[in-house]
């Protein structure tokens, strides 16, 4: 069953006052399936992050369509798309995003008690998450208290207790230490396994062969397509690098090609 | 690096921390504006020729040296924030290879730059003004006099030095956290202190202690005497109280909400209460700032709105007649003299009396032992336990009133206040049967136990039977040998008039031999009226221009508040947004917190204000003034005129955050 589908999917950026035009995305589309776990690659301003953004609904693309279950979510309502993005999608970031104002466990319920959900309720939701995420002993604790690799569970934790049906992440592991990193990539593979629907966005090799498909944008337009289908992570991360080996010299031919 | 580089930088400094460095460089030039005009006033001319001057001149200094501590005060605290804000700034200067010499030499040109900006500013103002002021001031007092533009140099030196002083202290206080100061923590200065706020129960509990013993004191003190001695330590324990509660006490109650998790994992409550936390810790004592600032403009500008208006209210209960002579001690042939020659002297300058008092009457200080009653020497008329006591002759009171009470031999009529006595009281073994009276038919005010909180006024059968109770208790040297004598009358001429049959009287009195009498005193309203507007008026003025110069302190600290508040939300407002919250669910939450927060000093206020009007009605009567009405609507027109203002401000700054935070 298709999740998510994105066809034609096109973001022009316009300065303040309009005097030049830079194409973030230029003609974007793929579609993701339930169960599947995706990561996009690109360099800096190939349009990961507009790609994000707009599957996010932070974002309104300037033409094409973001089909979630069938539904466009470019044309919902500016009152119902908060809504919305807290019933399906779950979202992890690089930052983490906490608020210091709340401890680890209010972070969590923050989706929840923003839906108005009893707090027995968010309380039985949570434990099992907690458990699986290993954050059970710090949910008393800060922010500023835990470790990065903590704080990014706890962003995960977030963005699971609403049973969304995508998890975007946006390069998750960007701001950890190779360990940490690891155990978040595991931790991605497992609930994968378990049937929850990931994108990820990243620059990181290595994360992104953890994912069963890896797309490759280049100037704003879906370049390559990877499968992992049987190959170890070792393989999957050789593939990946000739790749992005490849999309780098194909980047360097094409201005050679300019400057004939 | 060339000179030019310094002054360069500083300038662009200052225009890039426009946000901050503007609106200090206002407070500079207010403050120093004020501070010129105050000393422009006691040092004036024109005041000096004026009836009451002296008093003026110590009002005015008084005023001045509170400007200047107010000021030196209200200009570290808007400097100190300005650093705090620019910490970063400095870390990023340090680290790319300016040491804190260079550093502190920038910020010495900057502080310059405010500093002429502030004195040149302030002074330009301050003489454009002043003649407005002083023009104020005249017309408040109705003195007539025209001032001409002055510029007043012996002013502009103390200024002058003033607030160089005042600048270079602050100028070393910014070099002392530069010098302390670390380049990586220049660099995250204002990064510091996110940490949750701890509960301080004894500091809360402390708080409340102390703010509700404040107020108990403030409602139960009855006396006006009294009222003058406690109130500074109530205001005293209200300010420890409101910092207390506002930095531990609001900690607290925020925390005891977040236990119930019913009531805060709701929608509405659980960014609130969790923002709230976080936003107390930050700005407690800011906002115990503001609240004490609002009280100390609500509590000036209405008492001596209050005072200035109760002028006439005050005289009358000085003197009930505009005219009245006391004699001490006078025989009843005596009076006759008396009255016929204040007739006379009436009859002579073609004046008429209106509303004639004339009462005989003895009063002395008592003391009070269960129903007897016994003489108090001179000496301890300060006691507690002396009770003054007032007697009137029954046909004095029976032609005063036109009734006709009799009494037997061995009975007294008697009003109390605020004092209690039996069916009988007992004079030196002689007992009297008492009839008591509700209402003291306005015949105190005419005596000078008007004075007295409590007191027993007694109606006795006869003048002789008052001498017999008064020889019966008194002491050897009891300076009584006679009642003493009332004669108050009103006139329907002019102030002039009146002071001139004032003086008429009193020669008259004095060139008569004829006339037995310990002392006579001769009053006047009008005689006082000049002094009583100098002193009146003059607090009045300095009660308005303290409470604009609090006022404007207060606007300030709210304007620094929300610019802060904003930088330090923008963050959260973002991540919010990226969680699920929609944009006017976000605004809406903001929208409560910065409500609350910048409203809760004004309501402390309003509520300290509450608290302390019946102490400030007392302190009030201790000045003459028991219009408690007119006080009440003082109160309540200050409170709606602040409050209006406090509003504006609010919602002008709150512009400013807005714009920041998104």
């Amino acid at each position: 069953m298709t999740i998510l589908e994105i066809n034609n999917l096109k973001k022009i950026y316009t300065t303040r006052f309009g005097s030049s035009k830079v194409q973030a995305l230029s003609n974007v589309s793929f579609s993701v399936e339930k169960g599947e776990y995706v990561a996009i690659m690109g360099e800096s301003g190939s349009g990961k992050t507009t790609l994000l953004n707009i599957i996010a609904s932070l974002d309104k693309p300037t033409s094409g369509e973001v089909l979630l279950n069938g539904q466009n979510i470019v044309s919902i309502s500016e009152k119902e798309i908060s809504s919305f993005r807290r019933d399906n999608l779950g979202f992890v970031f690089q930052d983490f995003n906490l608020l210091d104002t709340f401890s680890i466990q209010d972070n969590i319920y923050l989706p929840l008690v923003l839906c108005g959900k009893s707090y027995d309720e968010m309380n039985a939701r949570l434990k099992p998450i907690a458990a699986k995420l290993d954050i059970s002993d710090i949910l008393s604790k800060y922010p500023y208290e835990v470790s990065g690799g903590q704080k990014q569970r706890t962003a995960v934790a977030r963005a699971l207790i609403t049973t969304p049906q995508l998890i975007l992440a946006d390069e998750p592991t960007g701001a950890l230490d190779s360990k940490s990193a690891d155990s978040l990539l595991s931790l991605f593979e497992n609930i994968n396994n378990e049937g929850q629907t990931v994108l990820m966005v990243t620059h990181s090799i290595k994360a992104a062969s953890h994912a069963k498909r890896v797309l490759f944008l280049r100037d704003g337009e879906v370049f390559h397509q990877l499968y992992k289908a049987n190959m170890t992570k070792q393989e999957m991360f050789a593939k990946i690098s000739d790749t992005l080996t490849v999309l780098a010299a194909g980047a360097n031919n094409k201005q050679e090609n300019k400057i004939k | 690096m060339s000179k030019m580089f310094y002054a360069k930088l500083a300038v662009s400094n200052i225009k890039k921390n426009g946000k901050f460095y503007f609106p200090y460089i206002l407070t500079s030039i207010g403050t120093v504006m004020m501070f010129y005009i105050m000393c422009f006033i006691f040092t004036n001319d024109g005041i000096s020729k004026m009836t009451g001057s002296v008093y003026i001149k110590t009002i005015m200094i008084f005023g001045t040296v509170i400007i200047g501590i107010f000021a030196s005060i209200f200009l570290f605290y808007t400097n100190s924030f300005l650093i705090k804000r620019r910490k970063k700034e400095f870390g990023l200067f340090n680290i790319l290879g300016m040491d804190k010499r260079n550093l502190a030499r920038v910020l010495g040109i900057e502080n310059l730059i405010v500093a002429a900006a502030g004195l040149i500013g302030g002074l330009l103002c301050g003489i454009l003004f002043s003649r407005l002021m002083i023009m104020i001031l005249a017309k408040l007092l109705k003195f007539n006099i025209s001032f001409g533009f002055q510029i007043s140099i012996y002013a502009v030196a103390i200024t002058f030095i003033v607030f160089i002083a005042i600048f270079i202290l602050i100028y070393l206080n910014t070099l002392r956290q530069l010098h302390f100061a670390k380049p990586i923590e220049l660099l995250y200065g204002s990064n510091v202190g996110e940490r949750e706020p701890k509960t301080k129960w004894v500091l809360a509990i402390m708080g409340a202690i102390s703010l509700l013993s404040g107020y108990f004191i403030a409602i139960t003190t009855d006396s006006p005497l009294a009222a003058i001695g406690l109130f500074f330590i109530a205001v005293l324990l209200v300010i420890i109280g409101t910092y207390l509660l506002f930095i531990a006490g609001s900690i607290a109650l925020l925390k005891i909400l977040r236990k119930n998790k019913g009531y805060y994992y709701q929608t509405n409550h659980f960014t609130t209460i969790s923002g709230m936390l976080y936003r107390m810790k930050q700005n407690a004592v800011g906002l115990a700032n503001i609240c004490i600032l609002s009280t100390m403009v609500l509590v000036m500008i209405s008492t001596t709105v209050c005072m200035y208006l109760g002028l006439d209210d005050a005289l009358r209960n000085l003197y009930p007649r505009n005219i009245e002579v006391t004699a001490q001690s006078i025989s009843v042939q005596d009076c006759q003299y008396l009255n016929e020659i204040i007739e006379k002297t009436l009859s002579e300058s073609k004046n008429s009396s209106i509303d004639t008092i004339k009462l005989r009457y003895l009063n002395f200080m008592v003391s009070q032992k269960e129903d007897s009653l016994s003489f108090v020497s001179n000496g301890v008329y300060l006691n507690n336990e002396a009770t003054a006591a007032l007697f009137i002759p029954l046909d004095e009171y029976n032609r005063i009133n036109n009734s006709s009470l009799s009494l037997k031999e061995n009975e007294l009529i008697v009003f109390l206040k605020k004092t209690a006595i039996g069916n009988n009281v007992t004079f030196a073994d002689k007992n009297y049967k008492t009839i008591k009276l509700t209402d003291d038919t306005g015949l105190a005010k005419y005596t000078s136990i008007k004075y007295s909180d409590n007191y027993l006024m007694f109606i006795a059968p006869s003048e002789k039977a008052i001498m017999n109770i008064y020889n019966s208790i008194a002491l050897d040297k009891a300076s009584n040998t006679n009642l003493n004598y009332y004669y108050g009358f009103d006139t329907n001429v002019n102030s002039a008039s009146q002071l001139e049959l004032y003086n008429n009287i009193n020669t008259a009195l004095n060139n008569s031999k004829s006339i037995h009498s310990d002392q006579i005193y001769v009053g006047c309203a009008e005689s006082i009226r000049e002094e009583f507007l100098t002193i009146y008026g003059g607090l009045f003025f300095l009660g308005i221009f303290l409470g604009i110069l609090f006022m404007m302190a207060t606007v300030l600290i709210i304007y620094y508040k929300q610019v802060s508040e904003g930088y330090d939300d923008k963050q959260r407002f973002e991540i919010m947004q990226k969680v699920g919250m929609s944009r006017t669910e976000v605004r809406s939450t903001v929208k409560t917190q910065v409500l609350t927060v910048f409203f809760l000093p004004l309501i402390a206020a309003v509520i300290h204000i509450a608290a302390a009007f019946k102490m400030i009605t007392k302190l009030l009567e201790a000045l003459n003034l028991t219009n408690i009405i007119l006080f009440a609507w003082c109160v309540l027109g200050t409170v709606v005129a602040f409050s209006l203002i406090y509003a504006l401000v609010y919602s002008l700054t709150a512009r400013a955050y807005y714009k920041i935070v998104e």
